[in-house]
């Protein structure tokens, strides 16, 4: 088809009270065609499910991290409150001193120790 | 593998969609299949004929593929991917648009790109690079509406829906397209 028909035929499939639709394969048919590269099908679903995959993945890894962090946290609040029920029992107080292992008592051999008298 | 290409080749949309949205690898790719032409031409002849025009083109079957389980089947399937092809395109011309406009203060700031295949006859190549060209020196909003109308074949009703626009705009955006393209035409 020359350019000048080809021209007139886009004009022609312009007018708004006409359907287009012979015109548009006419068109189709003078070289006006559009299309994708081959590997176009095989590039969308790689990208959709390999992508996929991965972030199945990801999910995955995250909610094994949570599982591992809530475990670890439990057992992490579990010794710590054992270990502030011994320290009660057996310094009687949750001061800083029984934490630290100090007792309460005057102790004048450190005293001693430290200026020497 | 073949017996599935054959099996989903012959399923009905709203099979094919049920089966893609179960994951069924075959079923999308027969949609992919069945409408990437339609989805080249609206792209591609909105963007050139280029990579990034490829690269839209795998974004709008992306992006339907994760919106299928929101799709209702109040329109037609063709309707809804064209809509997402109409949107991602649009919004590329505008990102274009955006990022040209900060180095440069002409203007006309849209990236023109239209290599054109030359697998074709000249005659065919010809008529391709003529629309091409003269598309490309329409503003979008002209061309997206002689896009649907030339080469998709819609009606101005269609072409309103998806557009979602007002009927009257897609009838006086025509008419000024229309007397556009016969001014470039005359031109090239």
């Amino acid at each position: 088809m020359k350019s000048a028909e080809i021209k007139e035929l886009i004009i022609n499939s312009l007018s708004p009270d006409k359907s287009s639709e012979d015109d548009w394969k006419r068109l189709e048919e003078a070289g006006v065609t559009y299309s994708f590269r081959k590997d176009f099908r095989d590039k969308v679903l790689d990208r959709i499910f390999t992508t996929g995959i991965t972030i199945n993945r990801e999910i995955e890894f995250v909610r094994s991290m949570n599982y591992v962090f809530y475990r670890i946290a439990l057992t992490g609040v579990a010794a710590i409150v054992i270990l502030l029920i011994s320290i009660f029992l057996m310094q009687g107080s949750l001061s800083f001193n029984s934490f630290i292992g100090l007792s309460d008592s005057y102790d004048e051999s450190i005293v001693c120790l430290l200026t020497g008298n | 593998m073949r017996m599935d290409i054959e099996l989903y080749g012959s399923l009905g949309e709203n099979e094919l969609i049920k089966a893609s949205i179960d994951g069924k690898k075959e079923a999308f790719s027969e949609i992919v299949n069945r409408y990437q032409t339609m989805v080249a031409r609206t792209v591609k002849s909105m963007l050139g004929d280029s990579v990034f025009a490829e690269d839209i083109g795998q974004e709008v079957f992306i992006k339907l593929y994760y919106s299928l389980p929101e799709f209702r089947g109040e329109a037609k399937l063709s309707t809804y991917i064209q809509k997402i092809a109409v949107n991602l395109t649009l919004n590329e011309i505008k990102r274009r648009k955006r990022f040209l406009s900060m180095f440069s203060q002409t203007g006309n700031n849209e990236i023109h790109e239209y290599d054109v295949a030359d697998h074709d006859d000249e005659e065919r190549r010809d008529a391709r690079e003529l629309v091409g060209k003269a598309l490309m020196k329409l503003e979008p909003k002209f061309r997206i509406i002689l896009t649907m109308r030339m080469l998709q074949g819609y009606s101005t009703k269609e072409t309103a829906e998806i557009l979602e626009l007002p009927l009257g705009t897609v009838l006086s955006r025509l008419s000024r397209a229309r007397d556009q393209l016969r001014n470039i035409l005359k031109k090239l």
